[in-house]
């Protein structure tokens, strides 16, 4: 079948002890080429831009990302047209990004955060203003990153996981399909 | 403190306490967490796993100045910074270096030469010392010589204690006495023990009370005028310079010790050019070395060290096969019966701090049946030391490791001398100076004693 | 109670009429005789059909649904033994359909409903009983050989008395058997 939907990834409170391995996983690998980040700390030289927010709860903490909507709010929102849909993911493209903000508040989840943007290792100054560009800085599911998602392979207690939601759909339809043959004599 | 988890940092997720060898993280989940001091070996893993960096969604836009400050981080420095870190002592040895007074010396262990240059963009694993020394000289270090030196030296010392100890019945196992954490931890938990360290001190303070002694005399200059700097992947080896005894030169033997990655700090605070750097050799004559003392920085290296110069010492003869590769690997305890003349000499390699405790356990019983055992408290060896480049991604922690191990191999492999004892520079400061190992004067400057009030 | 519609694998055949039914229910149109580009082809059940088994799988309309619990805009609720879907307050975030432990949600586009960007909105979409619609649910109505049936809280509770008292019945003959 052909696919449809766009994939996610999700955390797991029960797992996740908030160390953030996600967070710097996700920055490094978003920002090898843009800003010679390398393997090491020492390499780094921008601001940690994180994709994905470490959030604590009364019941615990686990990471909050885009989910990737098929009606995005943000995508809907954007009047400059920097979020489109590429391959079934919501991307934001950071160069038309002018940081209204509008996208953050549409989004019900909370999953976009406006953070400095920096290119060439360096910040990216605006003219007739002190602070950095910002941009709306959410997850793009690793597009055209090798590995896919850096956050699911990093985390120490695999408490992330990436979620296609048509291929689980599939497997859950036919373990509910079998579940009918044990009540089958409901009456 | 050498090493601290800053509360407004750190997230209480306990991935440190995980790592820890000395269980001396403490704090509820969720929490943030404290060093417990009296336990604390100074190792710096959890240095190198602490992932909660500051944020400026988390922290706010200042924080990352106000932290940087308080930490004596120099200005040019922007790579994140994290709850658990290391004391920076860049700014001592600029201060130094600026002084016409102070003759600097300085030596670096052999873990930096292979991975210095990940900090500037290099593979994981880059062999450099021509770039390195290049580095030390263009900072304006007076003399820069090197930790295998010193290592060759603790060589003959160690070497010639163990034999002694062996046809003597002196007290065995032996231990050796370089990784400082693994010292602090026998002595906070074992003390009772402490007579199977071998009394010779670490290359680091080899180096040390040699170079304000012979080092001073082969310049025309007295201790005093010396300011003794050293390069070390190791967080612990400054709490080690600052130990109450290491004074046998008749000053502090090493006035301060830096990281790898405080080095890569200085060297861009100075505005050097990494890239554009020319290779260069370290000083002589104490910066020679061998493929012996250089093995030094990995799990199972001193023990290699020291079987290519003891069998020599034991037979006569010269060993037959100069890698002794049976002492190599990376599993937590492992040991080794070598057949050296008519001797079986059991060894035993213990990596990873941890794994030290069922060997002690059984050293207290009376069923350890070994003549001499390593201990290396990082994970495998010296080139995973608490002070070495911190990978972003765990995932790529393993590669790191292996690469560098393979690179401090080759280098071994590439180098004229590969045993301690041929090393020129070697005989010479024994025939100038130290006369024989384990003499009254080595005994002096190169040897120490543990668990001092 | 919610009330719920049920599959049995021992009669479907795997026809699929079902499907079609749901479809024309919710279109109001009669599909087999307009232009198909003039309708959504969006049912709210599924045909199952694996080597050992076809049976249709479709929501259960819980009594906690997880759907229900996840939504961030209060799309889901329950009302007159359903649990409905307000697809004008859905945002295709694919929580509901990620919390379903039965695949019982699919994001589906219905003609005309675009976002800013032209591309056609995709909401949750799952069975609703034919709310609202007269006749009741058709999937029940149209089986060929009547494999599926609407259970409701009376049907449930009647079922539950009768096995319960069969139960005690059993029980007591243990002790006491028939002569």
């Amino acid at each position: 079948m052909k696919k449809e939907l766009g994939c996610f990834v999700v955390g797991d409170s029960t797992k996740c002890t908030g160390c953030k391995a996600c967070e710097l996983a996700c920055f490094t690998v978003h920002n090898r080429e843009s800003n010679h980040v390398g393997k090491t700390v020492g390499t780094v030289t921008v601001p940690v831009v994180p994709r994905l927010f470490l959030t604590k709860f009364e019941d615990g903490c686990m990471p909050i990302q885009c989910k990737h909507c098929e009606d995005a709010p943000c995508l809907n929102a954007c009047t400059k047209g920097a979020i489109s849909r590429v391959d079934h993911q919501v991307i934001v493209d950071a160069e038309k990004c002018i940081g209204c903000k509008d996208c953050m508040q549409a989004c019900p989840f909370g999953a976009i955060a406006l953070l400095p943007y920096a290119k060439n290792g360096k910040l990216v100054a605006q003219p007739m203003a002190e602070e950095p560009k910002v941009f709306a800085s959410k997850c793009d599911l690793c597009a055209g990153i090798e590995g896919g998602p850096a956050c699911v392979r990093v985390c120490p207690h695999q408490a992330l996981r990436l979620v296609d939601p048509e291929a689980e759909r599939e497997e859950k339809n036919i373990k509910a399909a079998e579940a009918l043959l044990l009540t089958k004599n409901w009456r | 403190m050498i090493v601290e988890i800053d509360k407004n940092l750190c997230t209480g997720c306990r991935e440190c306490a995980e790592v820890c060898p000395a269980y001396a993280i403490v704090g509820e989940q969720g929490e943030p967490q404290t060093i417990d001091e009296s336990r604390c070996v100074r190792c710096g893993q959890c240095v190198q796993k602490c992932k909660s960096y500051v944020s400026v969604l988390t922290h706010g836009k200042d924080a990352y100045e106000r932290v940087k400050k308080e930490r004596h981080i120099p200005d040019c420095v922007q790579e994140p910074l994290f709850a658990a870190h290391a004391v920076c002592n860049v700014d001592k040895v600029k201060a130094a270096l600026a002084d016409k007074k102070k003759f600097t010396i300085v030596q670096c262990a052999p873990a930096v030469r292979v991975a210095i240059a990940e900090e500037f963009g290099a593979d994981l694993g880059s062999l450099t010392p021509g770039r390195l020394s290049a580095a030390l000289h263009a900072l304006g270090f007076d003399r820069v010589y090197d930790t295998n030196f010193p290592a060759d030296v603790t060589i003959m010392e160690e070497g010639t204690e163990l034999v002694k100890r062996i046809t003597e019945g002196g007290v065995l196992p032996m231990f050796t006495s370089c990784c400082p954490a693994w010292v602090k931890f026998l002595e906070n938990n074992y003390p009772e023990l402490k007579d199977h360290l071998s009394t010779a001190k670490s290359p680091q303070q080899i180096g040390g009370a040699i170079f304000k002694t012979y080092g001073a005399q082969l310049e025309g200059k007295s201790g005093s005028d010396i300011y003794s700097v050293s390069v070390m992947p190791c967080t612990c080896k400054e709490f080690e310079c600052g130990r109450p005894e290491m004074k046998d030169s008749g000053y502090q033997d090493v006035d301060v010790a830096i990281t790898t990655r405080d080095l890569a700090w200085l060297i861009r605070d100075m505005g050097i050019n990494w890239d554009s750097l020319d290779e260069m050799d370290f000083d002589q004559p104490l910066g020679l070395y061998t493929g012996a003392g250089t093995i030094f920085g990995v799990t199972g290296g001193v023990m290699e060290a020291a079987i290519r110069t003891g069998y020599e010492l034991m037979t006569g003869k010269p060993i037959p096969n100069v890698e002794v590769t049976a002492v190599r690997g990376t599993e937590g305890f492992r040991t080794s019966t070598l057949k050296v003349g008519d001797m079986n000499l059991k060894v035993g390699v213990v990596t990873g701090l941890k794994n030290v405790i069922p060997v002690l356990e059984a050293v207290k019983n009376g069923t350890l049946d070994l003549h001499f055992i390593e201990v290396m408290t990082c994970p495998e060896g010296c080139v995973s030391g608490g002070g070495q480049p911190k990978m972003l991604m765990d995932t790529d922690q393993a590669d790191a490791y292996a690469a560098r191990r393979a690179a401090l191999f080759a280098h071994d492999r590439e180098l004229p001398y590969r045993k301690s004892h041929e090393n020129p520079a070697v005989k010479k400061i024994y025939d100038e100076f130290l006369e024989e190992p384990n003499s009254h004067i080595a005994h002096h400057l190169l040897h120490t004693t543990y668990c001092m009030k | 109670m919610n009330y719920f519609v049920k599959g049995n694998p021992d009669l479907c055949i795997g026809c699929r009429t079902c499907m079609i039914g749901c479809v024309v229910a919710h279109e109001g149109k009669r599909i087999f005789e307009v232009d198909p580009d003039s309708y959504d082809f969006n049912p709210r059940l599924h045909v199952v059909r694996t080597v050992r088994l076809s049976v249709p799988v479709q929501c259960k309309h819980c009594e906690n649904p997880a759907c229900m619990a996840v939504c961030p805009v209060g799309a889901i609720s329950q009302k007159d033994h359903c649990v409905v879907i307000d697809e004008n307050k859905c945002m295709g975030c694919k929580s509901c359909m990620d919390a379903c432990p039965f695949g019982a949600i699919n994001m589906t586009e219905k003609k005309g409903y675009v976002q800013a960007d032209g591309t056609l909105k995709k909401t949750a979409n799952k069975c609703d009983l034919c709310y609202g619609l007269p006749g009741g649910p058709a999937c029940v109505r149209v089986c060929p050989t009547e494999a599926l049936t609407l259970i409701t809280e009376e049907d449930l509770e009647t079922a539950m008395e009768r096995k319960r008292a069969e139960a005690a019945r059993n029980t007591y003959r243990e002790t006491h058997p028939q002569e």
